[in-house]
């Protein structure tokens, strides 16, 4: 009977996917992205990867979503009072291009083929003997946490973790790079409006709670640094929306100092260790528990002071051209 | 009374397919908001209804990390209009 739930969310996911992919318009796009988010979030919790479903309903669906939609705002005319005939520019488009078009579609289809089929065979093979669950489920009371994920995430595997928050600190540092640190100052709308006022001050201590919750929870189940960081980030963005961004708020120093902390006591723990003769962030067994939970709140810190900081500075490098074109 | 809970799911599931007709047709960008706002809250309700299913009372998280997050598209295109509203105050 449950066949018939997973079967009409694998085609609910497949038909959004497409559509959002495929949809004339960018407006209709970011929606459709955003209700694809949602089916796959729901398709996670399906499978049973409970964590992954968490990660996708905040990131997917919550943060990229407004980026989408702030990015829209600014880079396409898609809004119905500018737009007058977007098919017949899209099809004026597409007729000019046919033969390059064709030529291009061959080999990307052809190429994206080829992939689907590896990773098909790669879906299809289960590693012999469950792969490595048995190890690391047998290795979890020395992990210091309960929930085998978040052991694999900060203890077995901490290497490729500790590299993800450097991930999200490179994208931040390629937009500083592309668009400059600029600082512009918005208006402080939530001093205008009651309600907006109002929607911020009850959120913001709700995001905060639930973010610290799902951090601690990280520990017995699903939950995690990445996850509370998406939940403290958008208060960033929450209060930037309202027109009072922290981000500009604190001092310059403080503000470096909090986008790398969690990067820098990561590193910093993997190598003191290493001089104390154990391998490559191996903690010591007794306080495993207690450091990671460190690791997480400070990687939490980083990760959503840099989700704050990237929609900050996208949101306002905008907000320069924009103001131009209204004087024309 | 398992069956329950599946026929409960799969009728929210048609529900958030029924609403992808407002992300087609709706004419303002209002329709397409709320759509997404149906989204949230019906996704939320299969969770809950999942979590009794499959007796798994962690899914709630998910559940609350969708809706608590479901606010920051309003705020943002609140903001949008706002902004684009005053510009036409101005024109005139």
């Amino acid at each position: 009977m449950s066949v018939l739930i997973d079967g009409l969310l694998a085609i609910l996911a497949i038909y959004l996917a497409l559509q959002s992919l495929l949809a004339p318009r960018l407006i209709k796009s970011v929606f459709l992205f955003f209700a694809f988010g949602l089916a796959l979030a729901l398709a996670w919790v399906r499978l049973g990867a409970v964590d992954v479903a968490i990660t996708e309903a905040a990131i997917a669906s919550g943060f990229l979503g407004v980026l989408f939609l702030d990015a829209l705002r600014d880079f396409s005319p898609a809004f119905p009072a500018k737009q007058k005939n977007p098919e017949a520019a899209h099809n004026v488009l597409v007729k000019n291009n046919t033969k390059s078009l064709l030529l291009s579609r061959i080999p990307l289809g052809l190429g994206l083929g080829l992939f689907l089929l590896i990773a098909l065979e790669a879906v299809w093979k289960t590693p012999e003997g469950g792969g490595l669950t048995a190890a690391a489920e047998a290795f979890l009371p020395e992990s210091g946490v309960e929930h085998p994920v978040t052991a694999v995430l900060l203890n077995f595997r901490a290497y490729d973790t500790w590299l993800e928050i450097g991930v999200i600190l490179m994208g931040l540092l390629a937009i500083f790079a592309v668009g400059g640190i600029k600082v512009y100052r918005k208006p402080n709308m939530a001093a205008q409006d009651p309600m907006l006022r109002q929607v911020i001050m009850f959120f913001t201590p709700v995001l905060f709670l639930f973010g610290a919750f799902l951090l601690y929870f990280g520990k017995t189940g699903p939950g995690g640094a990445f996850q509370a960081a998406v939940l403290w980030g958008a208060i960033g963005i929450l209060l930037h929306l309202g027109g009072k961004s922290i981000i500009e708020e604190i001092p310059r120093w403080l503000r470096q100092l909090i986008l790398t902390v969690g990067i820098l006591f990561f590193l910093v723990l993997g190598f003191l260790f290493v001089a104390g003769g154990n391998a490559l962030f191996e903690y010591p067994r007794a306080y495993a528990g207690l450091l990671i939970l460190i690791i997480e709140t400070l990687a939490a810190i980083s990760i959503a002071a840099a989700l704050t900081a990237i929609f900050a500075n996208l949101n306002q490098m905008k907000e320069d051209p924009n103001e131009t074109e209204s004087i024309n | 009374m398992n069956g329950f809970f599946i026929i409960v799911s799969v009728f929210l599931l048609l529900n958030i397919a029924l609403g992808l007709i407002r992300v087609w047709r709706g004419p303002t960008v209002a329709d397409r908001l709320l759509t997404t706002q149906l989204f949230g809250t019906t996704g939320m309700a299969i969770l809950l209804v999942l979590a009794g299913y499959s007796k798994d009372l962690t899914l709630l998280n998910v559940a609350i990390t969708f809706n608590v997050l479901a606010i920051l598209l309003v705020i943002s295109l609140f903001q949008v209009w706002k902004k684009r509203r005053e510009k036409a105050n101005d024109d005139t």
